[in-house]
């Protein structure tokens, strides 16, 4: 049986609050009493009780990651970084799947308001709403958003240069010989997405390349989405000579179609695509694609959070960290 | 346009009322100032108007529509915080631009409204930095053009310049009521600095915990402080307070400070306000630093034993272009703020005259003002 405060408060012969300030390393315990506490804590492996402690200071040690989808290995790598991030900070991570379902992220709000979570980190998604807002301003809850934008810029935010990634990816399908580059992207990604073809016409229109509208195709994201994609693109009167997808589902949809359809990469198509993860790294020729510093993203919105519950005053609101583009063999004409 | 109307509009966190009963018109075009110290549901009242916080009871109206229900997105208001963080990867122009492609505006719409504002805040040859390469004031009026581009009916600025330091903080408030004349729209600005809300405003609102003191204009507020409350809250230094009572001899009316001083009642306020139902009465006697003189020197109004007292002199602070004198006469303590020329010195007991036509003599158990 799990030995208690007052288990060993009745073994040395002193009162709970006196154990509980020596384990604590808090002042006002002797010296004598507090090793013999210390010593009887060791021999039985005391562990304090981490509901009782966080019922005593208020505080669940307990974070909600607001996820706004789980089908993509991205997800997943967000996921993981948070949850390493947290633990390593003495917290626990509860899980919320949004699905993109707003209704479900106001339900799930509901951890907040009852105080069953310290604070949360709404990761990816739409735009943050008036009711996350309201949550942070109101509620005075401890919210930091992670890869979602916000119009009132009121929450501490990390997110990725998402134009830097496009940017650097055609830029780089330019440099070479790609003249007419497919965009694909992901319709639910709305202002993120705006972002990523906003880099993507900016190295376009540095080069001197002419935007092509037809080039551009909006999806829903899905890996279905990236097969079609390539289907309709193929039957172009002109069609691409490159293709940049943005998001992983999309970039393996477009692999397996430009395989099923015989062609080679690179030799046919030149492909860069998003995600350096298991999924994009079981193909062959191994691909190109834009990283995303998730490791990073997490420990910064972590750090923010702790910050925040510890009650010190940002040094900046909003974090923005660059993605890298990762060569290899899909990108690079023979 | 775009009054926007509060009919006994309440908040209440559980049993905490943070807002009470409030009843307040703002009218079209107005620059309106929330003022009070921290605490006073000053912010709580701004954040009901723009729909970031539930209304607990009452009815809040911008335009004669009722928006209680109106997500703040609705609402045709723009916000401009304390906290003025800017898209750090993104230029000026697209900041400034990102409500707007959010609304889905056309390429044309968003151009012209960015560059008006632009124009309008002299911040055109900036449009195509990052935040960091800009300067704090810089980086406030891009969170301005933030708000301005979204042309909307009514702005809601919280605290928008208590970030910055206090010489900007002045240039600041300054370009701030131009901009206000410039754009002809309603203002409500929240701030604890009773110094801004002076400056600002065209009307200001006093709160105190929850509760609104007195709405009034700068100078009326000045002058005609409705409470102890207010009337200490407005002015730098603030006023002084000194335990009083009326007396009445013949037809004369005296306010006694308790034996340490006898100032005379002038007969226009004796009829005026009800002076005679407080004789015998605790009252709370109430003069400006400013309306405190040293009798050494000549004032348009002459110091006579009724209207002065000796007092000591125990710090002298010279702020350049007058001094302010803190002074002890037995238990009272006050503050005088005299010409540069006054020779007062620490540890010398001075005359000082005050001037009748400005003192305040306040209930002592309400606290309300006689006159």
């Amino acid at each position: 049986m799990q030995l208690t405060l007052k288990d060993i408060a009745r073994m040395v012969g002193v009162a709970e609050s006196t154990v509980s300030r020596a384990i604590n390393n808090k002042p006002g315990v002797g010296e004598d009493t507090k090793q013999k506490i210390l010593s009887i804590a060791k021999q039985f492996n005391y562990r304090p009780n981490q509901l009782a402690r966080g019922l005593a200071n208020k505080q669940t040690n307990m974070i909600a990651l607001f996820i706004a989808e789980m089908k993509s290995p991205s997800a997943i790598e967000i996921i993981s970084s948070i949850e390493k991030a947290a633990n390593q900070a003495g917290y626990q991570v509860i899980l919320c799947n949004i699905n993109h379902d707003l209704a479900k992220e106001k339900a799930y709000l509901e951890l907040l308001d009852t105080n069953q979570v310290d604070g949360a980190i709404f990761a990816g998604g739409q735009l943050a709403d008036e009711h996350l807002i309201k949550a942070s301003l109101s509620g005075e809850n401890k919210i930091i958003l992670l890869n979602r934008l916000t119009e009132e810029l009121l929450l501490p935010s990390v997110i990725t240069d998402n134009s830097r990634g496009t940017y650097l990816a055609t830029e780089h399908l330019i440099t070479q010989g790609a003249q007419r580059i497919a965009l694909l992207t992901d319709e639910n990604e709305s202002l993120i997405k705006e972002e990523k073809v906003s880099g993507y016409q900016k190295a376009l229109e540095e080069h001197a390349i002419a935007y092509n509208q037809n080039l551009v195709i909006d999806s829903q994201g899905s890996r279905e989405a990236g097969y079609h994609a390539f289907l309709e693109l193929i039957n172009l009167s002109d069609p691409p000579d490159a293709f940049l997808a943005t998001n992983d589902l999309l970039t393996v949809g477009l692999v397996e179609a430009i395989k099923m359809g015989g062609y080679f990469i690179p030799l046919d198509f030149l492909l860069v695509g998003y995600g350096d993860n298991l999924l994009t790294s079981i193909f062959d020729p191994s691909l190109t694609v834009v990283k995303e510093p998730y490791q990073e993203l997490g420990q910064k919105a972590v750090d923010f959070l702790t910050d925040s519950l510890a009650g010190k005053k940002l040094a900046e609101m909003i974090v923005v960290l660059d993605p890298v583009l990762k060569i290899r063999k899909s990108s690079i004409k023979n | 346009m775009a009054n926007v109307t509060l009919k006994n509009v309440t908040k209440k966190f559980g049993d905490f009322v943070a807002v009470d009963s409030q009843n307040l018109e703002i009218i079209d075009k107005e620059f309106l100032v929330l003022v009070g110290p921290s605490g006073c549901g000053k912010s709580t009242t701004l954040r009901m108007v723009a729909g970031l916080e539930e209304i607990t009871e009452g009815t809040i109206e911008i335009g004669d529509k009722v928006v209680n229900d109106v997500p703040p997105k609705d609402r045709d208001i723009a916000m401009v915080f304390q906290n003025y963080a800017l898209y750090p990867h993104m230029n000026v122009y697209d900041n400034m631009a990102f409500g707007l492609k959010l609304r889905k505006f056309p390429k044309e719409e968003i151009e012209r409204r960015v560059n008006d504002a632009a124009d309008i805040l002299g911040i055109q040859p900036l449009l195509d930095r990052k935040p960091k390469q800009l300067s704090g004031g810089q980086r406030q009026r891009v969170a301005l053009g933030r708000a301005i581009v979204r042309e909307p009916k009514v702005f809601l600025m919280d605290e928008p310049l208590s970030n910055l330091d206090a010489k900007l903080r002045v240039q600041m408030r300054t370009e701030l009521s131009k901009l206000h004349d410039r754009l002809q729209t309603t203002v409500i600005y929240v701030t604890h600095d009773q110094t801004e809300a002076m400056t600002m405003g065209d009307r200001i609102v006093v709160l105190r915990d929850g509760v609104i003191q007195q709405v009034a204009d700068p100078l009326s507020l000045y002058n005609e402080p409705k409470n102890v409350f207010v009337a200490g809250f407005i002015g730098s230094p603030a006023m002084n307070f000194l335990d009083a009572k009326i007396v009445q001899e013949g037809d004369e009316y005296y306010i006694d400070g308790h034996g340490t001083f006898k100032i005379k009642i002038p007969e226009d306020k004796i009829e005026k306000y009800s002076v005679k139902d407080y004789v015998d009465k605790e009252v709370i006697f109430g003069v400006r630093p400013e309306d405190v003189v040293d009798a050494n020197i000549t004032h348009d109004f002459d110091v006579t034993d009724y209207n002065s007292f000796v007092a000591e002199v125990e710090v002298v602070e010279p702020m350049g272009s007058e001094i302010y004198l803190y002074l002890a006469e037995k238990d009272h303590q006050m503050i005088a703020r005299v010409e540069a020329e006054s020779k007062a010195q620490v540890g010398d007991n001075i005359t000082l005259g005050i001037d009748l036509r400005k003192i305040h003599i306040f209930d002592a158990e309400t606290e309300e003002v006689i006159f």
